[in-house]
């Protein structure tokens, strides 16, 4: 089960302003907190956060509303949170915080085919996330296969991938975040 | 008896040093009188910076102060279309004849003069400038569409730092013009000031140790800017700064923040300012400026 927020909505609906923007670290609190709420009563695995319809997004507002709510997530089992709607400004933004807190997170920016990394990953760890996006499932072998790794340096990318909640990994497995 | 606080006749934040020495002079139980009168020009730093004297004095509970007006017709208008009229009225006694010029929404000033309290103002500052700063930074100073939002951004993390940091108000005012000795071409200033605790106060208890002997207002904004340290122990703070030093970086933009009585520069190859001043009069708070040129061949 995948959970949407819109989370211009969720500024509407936190913050009594009539702006499309995620500026300020106290919107950003709000906003998060909201969505921190609907991640928790929809129980479901993946969270696909949407920006469309969001105005301008300034560092601040990123590092509470992305950044604090991976580090969040990411101590907890089976949990994905994927961006969508996302202009290019505000993967810049996200992916200068992203960067300073050394995590990383699955986005779809516009008018890009298929979703990549934000944030800090090493560039060995891009290739194997990328080859993996496109086998969609398999294994270690079939991903060291397709990039022309050894199993166990395939092993490895896909055990960081998995912790930095990029994959999903399970018994020597990987497949794709599901998004629809 | 008053004291007299000269406003320069050029000012901008190469002149406020000069003001400052002016401000911090004599008895400050004397009542202040500001003569701006031999006044010819102000950018927005210079205008917010009265703004910031006179609000100090308030919340210091001295007396109002009082203030000439510019002798100059043209001054005086350029100063009301700017907002600054508007805010004086409320913190000084404003001797001599105030236009009833509206406060202009012509290009020149893409925000006139505007006060910065809480969350709810840089909501209101960034969703106000947007379409203008577009059209202005494009139109005018040649720079791609992806240039304003950065603006927008930058705007937004430096009016942030009054509410995050300051514990007061302060205020912000954004203007375009022509930057004819230092540049000689147009540019757009950002302008944020606030009367407030300053860096050092703001950092002391976090960074003061580790600076030992050399802790003071230098040292709080070299933690400050050049490390990117913040008062908040949370791991994400200090980010804004940083993100306006890469937006500066990429439009040769410079920056500069004076608190207490230190200011420090990110300065960009057009301009010979110097990365340090120490020893300056004292004035209260923190002045941030952002200056973004008109982009040439050369910058790209």
């Amino acid at each position: 089960m995948i959970l949407t927020i819109m989370v211009e909505r969720v500024l509407r609906e936190t913050v009594q302003v009539p702006y499309r923007d995620l500026v300020t670290r106290s919107t950003g609190a709000a906003v998060r907190n909201g969505i921190e709420r609907a991640i928790a009563e929809g129980g479901c695995a993946t969270t696909l956060l949407d920006f469309s319809d969001v105005g301008l997004l300034d560092f601040s507002c990123a590092d509470e509303v992305v950044a604090k709510l991976l580090l969040r997530t990411q101590t907890e089992d089976e949990r994905y949170v994927v961006l969508s709607g996302l202009r290019e400004e505000h993967s810049e933004a996200i992916d200068h915080v992203l960067n300073h807190h050394q995590i990383a997170v699955l986005a779809k920016v516009e008018a890009e085919a298929t979703p990549r990394a934000l944030g800090r990953l090493a560039p060995e760890l891009q290739d194997a996330l990328a080859a993996a996006q496109q086998l969609g499932t398999g294994d270690a072998a079939s991903l060291a296969d397709a990039v022309g790794w050894t199993v166990e340096r395939a092993a490895d990318a896909l055990q960081s991938l998995a912790l930095l909640r990029l994959l999903c990994a399970d018994q020597g497995h990987f497949r794709r975040i599901p998004l629809s | 008896m008053t004291r007299v606080v000269e406003v320069p006749a050029s000012f901008d934040d190469k002149s406020f040093d000069q003001f400052a020495q002016s401000f911090a002079s004599g008895d400050p139980g004397q009542r202040a009188l500001f003569d701006a009168r031999g006044a010819q020009w102000a950018s927005p730093y210079g205008l917010i910076g009265m703004l910031t004297a006179a609000q100090v004095l308030q919340e210091q509970r001295r007396e109002r102060p009082l203030f000439t007006v510019p002798s100059s017709d043209d001054v005086r208008r350029y100063w009301a279309r700017a907002g600054f009229f508007r805010y004086a009225a409320e913190l000084f006694e404003i001797h001599g004849k105030v236009p009833r010029t509206k406060v202009d929404d012509d290009a020149d000033y893409l925000l006139p003069v505007t006060p910065v309290r809480a969350s709810e103002d840089v909501h209101a500052v960034v969703g106000a400038i947007q379409e203008r700063a577009a059209r202005m930074l494009a139109g005018e100073l040649g720079l791609e569409a992806k240039a304003t939002i950065g603006f927008a951004m930058a705007l937004s993390e430096a009016c942030q730092n009054i509410v995050e940091h300051a514990g007061t108000g302060g205020w912000v005012a954004v203007h375009a013009y022509t930057f004819r000795k230092r540049l000689g071409r147009r540019v757009v200033v950002i302008a944020v000031s606030d009367g407030g605790v300053g860096f050092s106060r703001s950092l002391e208890s976090t960074q003061a140790r580790r600076f030992g002997d050399r802790w003071g207002d230098a040292a709080a904004l070299e933690a400050a800017v050049i490390q990117g340290v913040s008062r908040f122990r949370d791991p994400g703070r200090g980010q804004g700064l940083a993100g306006i030093k890469r937006y500066l970086t990429r439009w040769n933009g410079k920056l500069s923040i004076r608190s207490g009585t230190a200011r420090i520069a990110i300065v960009p190859p057009w301009d010979d300012d110097v990365p340090m001043s120490e020893d300056l009069p004292f004035f209260p708070g923190s002045q941030l400026q952002v200056v973004i040129p008109a982009q040439t061949e050369i910058d790209g």
